[in-house]
């Protein structure tokens, strides 16, 4: 059907107008900072050099063996911001996903309210970064915070604890996160338990199945699919957490809740090691990469199996 | 027969309080900001160890709208309102511009590159934000140096960023839309004597008109929230609301009252277009979410 609109190159000029300002404005603003990005990586760009960072000198990978020594300064903090990111991830992704799928689950059974309860949900996803985080920076104060009175109140702590600095400052944010980021997973896999044809449960029942068992074998691998993509995007995105961090406890969060892209920050903006900032931003960028692959790679693996 | 009513009963109790569980988890930190917002000066600083008995409560002891009526003092509030407003304005016109003329073409012509462009649309997304931020600051830099025009602290600068950022989600959600939209209708307007542009403009454009509103407010949207980007490349002249209400806690002291009337004011643009578009917003993220 296309071919009838023209099949040569020439025809198609129209076309590449229509879509040139979009691939310039790309190129001017992912792709070549991209390059720069690599540029800046290998050269000893820093508060000196920075006014003429275009001529800087030439350090090959110095600036990623920083970042990846474990005995220097910088390359223990980077690892230690490694760290915080898989743990600050695999929490947030898990609680999220866990409430998702069980406030899924809720929302697809028949009550009044259904829709208004559909609607409810959306809130934590629609409100802004800046609003969210900084309200939940004020639930988590020490003193006239909401949460310590009812830790005190019910004997749980003894005083008021200091939650945003030091050890604990980490899962503070991991709690807003989770707040934040469930709704998405409930709606996506609302979409998905909604598209799931309810005569496969009616035969179950028949066949006396119980309700956790067409769970198991019905809802579970119907939901597969999109859990996986969703599992990835919230990888993806947690990996490269910023806001929350940076909105909750500042510009130094302290080395207990740093983080990968709060270190960046810091490294280039306040120390003005723009180099180095750099090349950890590229090996930020592998990490995702593998990942993403891998997971990929795991996944055609396990769907091949079923297949077979 | 009745164990099994009264079995349903129960569950319908139970349901039912699960459901109010969830708003309730929900809706607290809301409750936390509207009432953070009414409270008195006294209040948000004191605690019992201060004053005895104080302790934070729901509840404020005497609600005041004084953090609304003094939200602008200690901090710009209305001049960081003004610079989001005419950012992410700016950033809407451009992105959807933009972004509807790139996915017509991809929906409508077969040309060569197509899928290479589509494929490097999508993997930007994956990318970490931070990386392009060094070479951003750097090459803003350098261009204000060599050609004196700068884009640092400037609207254009920020619009310009923050289109690029709009743009491959608004261009992939809008070719699916476009996708929708039968080729016939423009072929018949074409043959009927329009131009190209003419049949978008006058024929198919009407038709997408809730993609095309769903697209501009993400990009509205995106402008209005971002953080990392404005926290390094705003200044002055155009510090938005997203990193400006940071201001209100300082190492001085804080304004948390002045803060919460902030994130309730700033929160108003967003919510309003949320609730205009909220049907195609959502079946936006839920395709592109599930369509991967």
């Amino acid at each position: 059907m296309n071919r009838r609109l023209g099949a040569g190159l020439g025809r198609h000029r129209t076309a590449y107008i229509m879509i040139l300002p979009a691939v310039l404005a790309m190129l001017l603003v992912h792709y070549i900072p991209m390059l720069w990005g690599f540029y800046i990586s290998v050269h000893d760009v820093n508060l000196f050099t920075m006014a003429n960072w275009t001529s800087a000198p030439f350090v090959g990978i110095r600036n990623f063996v920083a970042g990846f020594d474990g005995s220097t300064a910088i390359g223990a903090r980077a690892f230690r911001s490694l760290v915080n990111i898989v743990v600050y991830s695999v929490v947030t992704i898990t609680a999220g996903y866990v409430i998702g799928l069980a406030v899924a689950l809720l929302l697809n059974q028949e009550f009044r309210g259904r829709t208004l309860m559909r609607g409810l949900i959306l809130l934590p996803y629609i409100t802004p970064d800046s609003v969210a985080y900084n309200v939940w920076r004020f639930i988590f104060q020490s003193r006239i915070g909401i949460l310590n009175r009812y830790l005190v109140q019910s004997g749980l702590v003894a005083e008021p604890t200091v939650w945003l600095i030091g050890k604990s400052a980490l899962w503070a944010v991991v709690v807003a996160s989770v707040w934040k980021g469930w709704p998405f997973a409930a709606l996506v896999l609302l979409a998905a338990l909604q598209k799931i044809p309810q005569e496969l449960y009616e035969a179950c029942r028949v066949d006396g199945a119980s309700s956790w068992q067409q769970f198991w074998c019905i809802t579970l691998p119907f939901l597969r699919p999109v859990s996986v993509t969703l599992i990835l995007m919230s990888i993806l995105w947690n990996f490269n957490a910023f806001n929350q961090f940076f909105i909750m406890l500042g510009k130094d969060p302290g080395v207990a809740a740093e983080v990968p892209s709060t270190l960046i920050l810091r490294e280039a903006f306040s120390n003005f090691n723009y180099g180095i900032g750099s090349a950890l931003s590229i090996i930020l960028m592998m990490i995702l990469l593998v990942i993403t692959v891998i997971y990929l790679r795991v996944l055609k693996g396990t769907a091949g199996s079923e297949e077979v | 027969m009745r164990r099994n009513s009264s079995r349903k009963a129960a569950g319908r109790v139970l349901l039912y309080l699960a459901v109010l569980f969830v708003a309730l988890v929900v809706l607290m930190p809301y409750a936390w900001m509207v009432s953070g917002s009414l409270k008195q000066t006294l209040e948000l600083q004191s605690s019992d160890v201060m004053v005895p008995g104080m302790r934070p409560s729901w509840i404020p002891r005497r609600p005041t709208l004084e953090n609304y009526r003094n939200v602008n003092r200690s901090v710009p509030m209305l001049t960081y309102f003004a610079h989001s407003m005419v950012i992410s304005t700016g950033t809407m016109v451009v992105a959807t511009a933009l972004s509807l003329l790139a996915a017509y073409a991809l929906s409508r012509f077969p040309f060569r590159g197509r899928d290479v462009y589509t494929v490097s649309v999508l993997a930007t997304q994956m990318l970490p934000g931070i990386l392009f931020l060094i070479p951003y600051y750097l090459i803003f830099t350098l261009i204000s140096r060599r050609t004196g025009f700068p884009l640092r602290d400037t609207y254009w600068g920020m619009i310009f960023t923050y289109t690029s950022f709009a743009l491959p989600f608004s261009i992939v959600m809008l070719r699916s839309y476009l996708n929708g939209i039968p080729l016939e209708i423009d072929e018949q307007a074409m043959i009927d004597g329009c131009t190209r542009f003419r049949a978008l403009w006058q024929i198919v454009l009407p038709l997408a008109t809730p993609g095309i509103a769903a697209v501009a407010i993400y990009s509205f949207i995106m402008g209005w929230n971002e953080v990392l980007f404005a926290s390094v490349l705003t200044g002055r002249q155009t510090r938005t609301v997203a990193v400006g209400i940071m201001d209100y806690v300082t190492a001085t002291g804080a304004n948390w009252g002045g803060m919460m009337a902030a994130c309730i004011i700033i929160s108003i643009p967003v919510l309003i277009m949320f609730t205009v578009m909220q049907r195609y917003i959502v079946e936006g993220l839920v395709s592109g979410a599930t369509k991967g």
